[in-house]
């Protein structure tokens, strides 16, 4: 059994899905390999390299993969693949791009979103918005997974001796029909995957103002990441890429604290795994109270303030 | 060509059978896939604007499924095709390859899905898809821009959005933040019943379905917790100031 681990970098660094993608794949087999692909990768595989229980790290770095288009790299990729019983990629925008178009290409099935690693063969996962968990056995001869990064150990831990670096060359065909153009990177004081803290705040901030003021407001005190509902979202107070959920982002900080958040089973399905769960809302009976550790019937617009101010 | 797949209503909360076996949905409200109307809807607007000639709906599952494809009808699609299997475990390579055979005999332009089924929450098929037919992938779109053959997309990342430039034939996978469905009127659901529906077995189309993944067991997975319920924050402030 070999695992094959398939990550980029982050601004110039390793990124920080690696090292939970170590633990996922060495609770797999012994073996582990890793390949960077990217435009600069230097002062990641180097880093990498740092990790312990790493067998080999592989680069392929060309000017094309600035951006990780999966149909600039997912031909060699899966070429690579079909040396290896475990193919894992974090379940993360690029992630869900590349691994299913590596499915594709390969015309093998993929499981997505493992939280477990119960035996090589058997994964768990959920299903039904986080209603179901499942253990499901993989039939193919290549394990294509996705790893959802929080369910993982993301400590560190120095090799004994640095694993080799081996580049390869870029063979990928460029595809003819797909142009990148443009990115609007939201620039975040505070990473919401990887954050100690969330604030998240609902449809009850009532306008982009208020959810600012009170939930941004008690996040930058905290020095914690922002959080939202799709109820927040969609009605444009805080961004895509703070949403949490089923369709949104899946966080487990050490604290998540939900103001004015019903608690609706797409919203729980992002959060479930956060150690302590804390809950404003003014309705008792809201179903956020039987997913938290802590709760206070309170109008966030009294409480708020006051422990924004006291903190 | 846009998908459209039955699923457990989103406001159910499915559970599991009492010997783990499965889930247990034989008698839940089924409705369109959420993405899959964004999808849809999608599609409608760039019939509206003049820059699509015909839309038509893919539904894969039993007859039942037909439903699911009438209401699709109904939110503008023009035609429908139905692949019924009796198979009740088709995973998304399965689904990838039967629409890979639709759209080898259909020749779509542009192949709308949803970016995950609500059901597997797989996030699979659209990405498989395009593997297939080696063409360009715009995943989890929240804006479509149709010019001649060429499409802008914004696609949503962890941490904003990038804007690509894909030329057609493309599949596109729909985020829930692309467009907001419209609801369906009467007089467009008794149009609906007009409206084609073609059916084809599975068994015709000549590929071979072999499991990816055997389920074990179904679990619970909702975890309720003991809420306590405090007076005041003094507590809150403590934990906060502490892990702070
Ligand atoms: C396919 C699908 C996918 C979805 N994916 C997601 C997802 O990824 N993430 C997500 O969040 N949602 C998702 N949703 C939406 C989800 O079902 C809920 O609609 C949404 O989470 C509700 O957001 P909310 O809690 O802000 O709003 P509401 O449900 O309207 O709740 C507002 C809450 O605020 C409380 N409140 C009101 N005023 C105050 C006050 N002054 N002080 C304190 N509390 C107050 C109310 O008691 C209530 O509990 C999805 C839905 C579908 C169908
Ligand atoms: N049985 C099906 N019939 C039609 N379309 C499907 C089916 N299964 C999946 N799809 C399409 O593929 C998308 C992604 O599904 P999945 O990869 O399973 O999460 C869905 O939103 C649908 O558009």
């Amino acid at each position: 059994m070999k695992s094959l681990i398939i990550t980029t970098t982050h601004s110039g660094k390793i990124n920080p899905n690696l090292l939970p993608l170590v633990d996922a794949a060495t609770k797999i087999s012994d073996y582990c390999d890793v390949l960077i692909f990217g435009s600069d990768l230097a002062t990641a595989s180097i880093e990498a390299a740092t990790i312990s229980k790493i067998n080999t790290v592989f680069t392929i770095e060309a000017a094309e993969l600035k951006n990780p288009l999966a149909e600039n790299i997912a031909t060699q990729l899966a070429e690579i693949a079909k040396g290896y019983s475990h193919v894992l990629c974090a379940a993360d925008s690029t992630g869900k791009n590349l691994m299913p178009r590596i499915a594709g290409i390969l015309e093998i099935g993929q499981i997505s979103e493992i939280v477990k690693v119960v035996s090589p063969n058997i994964f768990k996962k959920f299903i039904y918005a986080g209603n179901v968990l499942v253990e499901v056995e993989s039939l193919e001869d290549i394990k294509l997974l996705t790893v959802r990064t929080s369910n993982f150990n993301s400590k560190h831990e120095p090799a004994n001796q640095n694993a080799k670096i081996v580049p390869i060359a870029y063979k990928n065909p460029i595809h003819p029909h797909i142009k990148w153009q443009s990115e609007n990177i939201v620039d975040k004081s505070v990473d919401l995957s990887s954050a100690k803290i969330v604030v998240s705040g609902g449809r009850s901030l009532g306008s982009k103002e208020e959810f600012d003021k009170h939930v941004r407001g008690l996040a930058l005190k905290l020095n914690a990441a922002v959080g939202a509902t799709r109820a927040a979202v969609e009605a444009g107070y805080a961004p895509n890429d703070c949403q949490v959920g089923q369709t949104g982002k899946v966080v487990a900080p050490q604290v998540y604290l939900a103001i004015g958040v019903s608690g609706a089973v797409q919203h729980i399905a992002g959060m479930k795994d956060s150690k302590i769960v804390i809950a404003i809302n003014t309705d008792q009976t809201a179903p956020i109270f039987e997913h938290a550790d802590y709760g206070i019937v309170a109008d966030l617009f009294d409480i708020v303030p006051e422990l924004t101010e006291k903190l | 060509m846009v998908c459209a797949k039955r699923v457990v209503d989103a406001n159910i909360k499915v559970r599991v059978k009492p010997d783990n076996s499965d889930v247990d949905i034989e008698h839940s409200k089924m409705s369109l896939n959420p993405f899959d109307e964004n999808a849809i809807e999608e599609a409608v607007r760039l019939k509206e604007a003049g820059l699509a000639n015909e839309i038509f709906a893919v539904s894969i599952g039993s007859e039942k499924c037909s439903d699911t494809l009438r209401t699709s009808l109904a939110r503008g699609c023009d035609r429908a095709i139905l692949v019924t299997s009796e198979q009740t475990r088709l995973e998304p390579i399965h689904i990838a390859k039967i629409l890979k055979q639709i759209v080898l005999k259909e020749r779509p332009d542009l192949i709308l899905l949803g970016k995950q089924a609500i059901d597997d929450d797989a996030n699979q098929v659209g990405q498989m898809l395009a593997a297939m037919l080696d063409y360009p992938q715009a995943t989890f779109i929240s804006k479509l821009e149709l010019d001649g053959n060429k499409i802008i997309a914004s696609r949503e990342l962890d941490n904003g959005v990038e804007n690509l430039e894909i030329t057609l034939p493309a599949v596109v996978t729909a985020d829930l933040h692309l467009n907001d469905p419209r609801f369906v009127k009467l007089p467009q659901l008794m149009m609906a019943k007009k409206k084609p529906i073609e059916q084809i077995a599975l068994t015709e189309l000549g590929i071979s379905i072999k499991p990816s993944t055997r389920l074990i067991k179904a679990l619970d997975g909702e975890i309720k917790k003991n809420c306590v319920m405090l007076d005041d924050y003094t507590q809150i402030l403590k934990i906060l100031n502490e892990v702070a």
